[in-house]
């Protein structure tokens, strides 16, 4: 409540205002207050202090009724709304709105009270305009002709004069008077320095430092008549013409008719439009609700309107049909651009079509709208281990592990994450080990083998610089040596065979080169952390081995079975493979983790590589398995076929240096910090590769040696006993059968899921058609 | 079916039992805070109750549902003054206004034909006016008459008081009756200011001393009495307001 207005137009209304105000807001505890203390006559404090300007009051019952009824709103706080103390310049533009001359010049006011009420009005750092009247040696007398800031009022004819005192000339040049500057007649534009409102006497200073603040950027001194304000001239047009009315005036003015003006004026009176003032009760913007504005109401209706669709696509989605979906989808989205089901629901079928990157942007964006909502954030886990997944199936360890975390940033509780985390970081150990392992087991096989069987190594030694020269000599392509081999076992059959494993190679090669790096990671990061203590990875020694020769073992079986009854074994796979598929036409539950999942793969597998005979799933599994593979191979084709194969193993060492070479400037860029084990590791990498790559060029003959010491026991593994193959491979190797099995259930299980999504879709792919 | 709309919350009898100006009263009400909620300017709204007063006056009162020419009102003055709405911002809103708190309607065929009905009344708004939908309003003047004032008066008894805030809101209110139409918008703008200036007992500096008064510069053809009969009008409004409601 505003006292002081409040006293102000009780002033003005007298007692009659009083009593009805205390009639009308009785109820109101800011007047009672107010009034209460008016209450007693003998304190009415403003009413009895004008006695004379009784007959002033306006007796208007009417009006006073209205004030006393609306007071609480007339004399609220809230309408103060301007405030703003600083005197703007008086450099309107026409256009903006009509500048008029002033009111008091068509009041027709007499000049006494003019000149009174200016220096009432005036204050400090107003800027006024004035000639020079007389120059003096103290300074110059200027009569005042209009004001620059502040209020607009016609002064021209009131013959006010203001001294510029000679301090408050600006010097002009280093010498001389600065008063010889100026001229009598010239027009001055100044700031007002003080005020002798009794005397009537102004000083003003040409310095800007008499302005505010705000002005300070005008320039004061000498003007030309141009730059007199538009107000005066007005002003002055107005003397000329004195019949000329308010009314036509501001109506011929260009600014009355500019379509702005309305806002313009507004703002300049600090008018509110977006919370428009009103004494209607029921009109009090404050008391609308935000709900009831046509935005939210807008919002709120497209939002739903979203969610309609969002559920027919829902609907299409669950019968299949996945464009229809997506399209309800990205209508939703059209509508209402941040609708957090759709979102959602768009991510579930981009993850559903495989396209894990949209998903995880939908899912991350619905999250953004939307924190708290739960599917989100539980299909966003999903989506970024499964991410996380083919990353770590792309061998981008360092990007899975990143997925995997943020799945658990998102959720802690999510223990598949967890589960791929820890898995990943033990399966980079694994590796590690499994790598320095092979390293140790090529020693230690290469020394056995010298002690045990010098007299074979020394002709298997042979065999291979036999071998090597020829592979120098050859230079058959590819083609032909899969044409050719096998040659041996005529049947049409045995060729397709041939050439399906002749793929296999060569996808193993580019496996084993892969997986060679990996290795070469696992080695460098396990190295680090042999440098700060074992305590880390404590893994049993025989895991990774024994995961390896189970597997080739499998391999070799399956070999065995190939090479003996050939083209029954054809038909035998296939029949499998189809078998395969059509277990994983069973549709799986997204996000189901089932059992078959390696079925699915497999026929996924078959599905997309058609050719394709059965590809281990870990390459590396292959590092070894293709070596055994291959020599058998080589051993039982003719020499061509070996050289063939030499080169290529040729070329894949090659590659692997190339990789490693590849590596360098990656692994360079980064800092050796101790701190983040994954860098430091990386850095390391480089070297341990680079050394890795040199021993291997070292170690090559032997190693082909003991390759193919190991291909004689698959020779006479095929004549004969399996127990030779045990021996010669070592103790390492355990002789159960079902143990694959086991493995394949120590998959990782967002890869299975992977798979079973991936397969699923391509079910769906085929069926759509049947569908349409 | 614009009556289909408000069959929540309306007082059905009001338009057979209730006087022209009672209704009218609250059509405007509902126009004012409509137009506040679709984010309306003040001139748009002036425009959009002036269309409706003068659409009413030339019309039996029973032909029409009034509320449905209040919003092809809305409609029609956001686009002559230039600040285009959509129809389904105003069916969301006067939705709201009738069934407050009711969720926003479905964008289903009723809503296209409420929709419909909105442009065909446009229409008919349209013809029944002669076209003749843009008028000058007091906004404009009272606005340059302020600036003057504000001019001649004492700069802290200005920023004191309210004035321009008061006779704004005035303006505004106005409209719910019909004064608009009957009274020319300079006569308007200065009973307006008057009336703010007289709420809050600030006197014209030196009014007295003056050969013309200040309300005879804005408007040469006002007199005292003029100002007076507006001022009562626009009270009276505010006497309407706690009968109505």
């Amino acid at each position: 409540m505003d006292r002081d207005l409040l006293r102000q137009s009780l002033n003005c209304h007298g007692p009659s205002l009083l009593s009805l105000l205390r009639s009308e807001q009785h109820d109101n505890p800011h007047f009672r207050s107010l009034l209460g203390s008016a209450a007693e006559p003998a304190r009415g404090p403003p009413l009895q202090q004008f006695p004379g300007r009784k007959e002033k009051r306006i007796d208007n019952i009417e009006i006073q009724q209205f004030i006393s009824k609306k007071a609480d709103l007339l004399f609220a706080l809230s309408w103060k709304s301007d405030a703003q103390a600083v005197s703007e310049v008086n450099e309107d533009h026409e256009e903006h709105y009509a500048v008029m001359p002033p009111l008091e010049q068509f009041m027709e006011i007499p000049s006494m009270d003019r000149r009174e009420l200016f220096f009432r009005d005036v204050e400090r750092g107003d800027i006024v305009i004035g000639r020079i009247s007389s120059i003096r040696e103290f300074g110059f007398f200027m009569v005042l002709i209009c004001l620059g800031s502040g209020i607009m009022r016609d002064i021209s004819h009131l013959e006010i004069t203001a001294l510029c005192p000679l301090r408050d000339v600006p010097p002009h040049s280093n010498h001389g008077d600065p008063l010889s500057y100026y001229q009598t007649g010239d027009i001055i534009r100044a700031g007002i320095k003080d005020i002798d409102r009794y005397h009537e006497k102004l000083a003003v200073s040409l310095y800007s430092s008499s302005l505010p603040p705000h002005l300070a950027s005008i320039k004061l001194g000498v003007i030309t008549s141009e730059e007199l304000p538009l107000y005066y001239r007005k002003s002055v047009e107005l003397d000329s013409n004195s019949l000329e009315s308010y009314e036509n005036i501001m109506q011929s003015s260009l600014g009355f008719v500019n379509p702005g003006v309305v806002e313009y004026l507004l703002g300049k009176l600090g008018i509110d439009e977006s919370n428009p003032p009103s004494l209607m009760r029921g009109l009090q913007s404050k008391n609308f609700s935000e709900d009831d504005y046509a935005s939210a109401l807008r919002k709120k209706q497209s939002a739903s309107w979203a969610l309609k669709c969002v559920k027919i696509g829902v609907d299409y989605f669950k019968v299949g049909r996945h464009v229809d979906a997506m399209n309800e989808y990205n209508k939703a989205l059209e509508i209402d651009k941040q609708n957090v089901e759709a979102l959602v629901a768009r991510g579930a079928l981009y993850a559903t079509k495989g396209s894990l990157n949209k998903a995880i942007e939908d899912f991350e964006l619905a999250l953004e709208n939307c924190p708290t909502h739960r599917n989100a954030r539980k299909y966003l886990c999903q989506t970024l281990v499964e991410r996380g997944g083919q990353l770590e199936e792309e061998e981008k360890f360092l990007n899975a592990e990143s997925y995997y975390k943020k799945a658990l940033a998102l959720d802690e509780t999510f223990t598949d994450a967890e589960d791929a985390l820890q898995k990943l970081h033990k399966y980079m150990q694994k590796s590690l080990e499994l790598r320095e392992k092979q390293a140790e087991k090529e020693e230690k096989q290469k020394t056995k083998k010298i002690e045990t069987s010098a007299e074979k190594l020394r002709k298997l030694l042979k065999e291979e610089k036999r071998l090597k020269k020829k592979k120098r000599k050859s230079t058959s392509s590819s083609s032909s040596v899969s044409s050719t081999d096998e040659s041996a076992s005529s049947s049409s059959s045995s060729s397709s065979s041939s050439h399906r494993r002749h793929k296999k190679h060569k996808k193993s090669r580019s496996e084993s080169s892969r997986s060679s790096r990996r290795h070469c990671s696992k080695a460098s990061s396990s190295q680090v952390d042999d440098d700060r203590g074992e305590e880390y990875y404590p893994l049993p020694i025989n895991t990774t081995a024994s995961f390896l020769n189970q597997k080739q073992e499998v391999e070799k079986f399956l070999e065995k079975q190939d090479r003996l009854p050939y083209p029954k074994t054809q038909v035998k796979e296939k029949d499998r493979y189809s078998l395969c598929s059509s277990s994983a036409e069973i549709p799986d539950d997204f996000g189901g983790r089932s059992e078959d999942s390696r079925d699915s793969y497999n026929s996924y597998k078959t599905q997309a590589g058609s050719s394709k005979t059965e590809k281990p799933y870990k390459s590396e599994r292959h590092f070894t398995n293709r070596r055994d593979s291959s020599e058998s191979f080589f051993r039982s084709s003719e020499d061509k076929i070996r050289n063939y194969g030499n080169r290529r193993f040729d070329r894949d060492v090659e590659g692997r240096k190339e990789h490693s070479r590849r590596w360098e400037p990656g692994s360079g860029r980064q800092p050796p910090s101790p701190a983040s084990s994954e860098c430091s590791g990386k850095s390391l990498e480089k070297y341990k590769k680079c050394a890795y790559s040199g021993s291997r060029d070292f170690f090559k003959p032997e190693q082909r040696y003991q390759l193919n010491a190991n291909q004689g026991e698959y020779e006479r593994e095929d004549n004969g006993g399996e127990d030779l193959k045990t021996e010669a491979l070592g103790e390492d190797r355990p002789s159960s059968k079902d143990q694959p099995e086991r493995v394949k259930k120590n998959l990782p299980q967002n890869l299975l899921n992977i798979f079973n999504q991936i397969a699923e879709f391509e079910k769906e792919k085929g069926n759509k058609p049947k569908n349409k | 079916m614009e009556g289909a709309l408000r069959d929540g919350g309306g007082n059905p009898v009001e338009g057979q039992l209730a006087p022209p100006a009672k209704v009218h009263f609250r059509v405007t009400r509902f126009i004012m805070e409509a137009g506040v909620k679709l984010g309306l300017q003040s001139i748009p709204i002036a425009t959009a109750c002036t269309i409706y007063h003068k659409f009413v006056g030339e019309s039996a009162l029973d032909a029409y549902d009034p509320y449905l020419i209040a919003m092809s009102a809305i409609y029609l003055a956001g686009k002559v003054e230039e600040q285009h709405l959509r129809t389904r911002d105003i069916i969301n809103v006067s939705n709201r206004y009738f069934n407050s708190g009711s969720e926003p309607l479905e964008l289903d065929a009723r809503f296209w034909e409420l929709r419909d009905s909105i442009v065909q009344c446009e229409l008919l708004i349209l013809r029944v006016l002669r076209f003749q939908v843009s008028f000058q309003h007091p906004h404009k003047y009272l606005l340059h008459y302020l600036i003057s004032i504000k001019n001649w008066m004492n700069r802290y008894s200005w920023q004191r008081t309210p004035i321009s805030v008061a006779a704004w809101a005035l303006l505004r209110d106005s409209y719910h009756g019909a004064l608009c139409l009957r009274f020319r918008a300079q006569h308007i703008a200065v009973a307006v200011l008057h009336l703010a200036l007289q709420v809050y007992g600030v006197e014209v500096p030196a009014d007295s001393e003056a050969e013309k008064p200040w309300w005879q510069v804005f408007s040469d053809d006002l007199t005292k009495p003029a100002i007076d009969s507006i001022v009562s009008d626009l009270v009276h409004i505010y006497t309407m307001d706690t009968q109505v409601s």
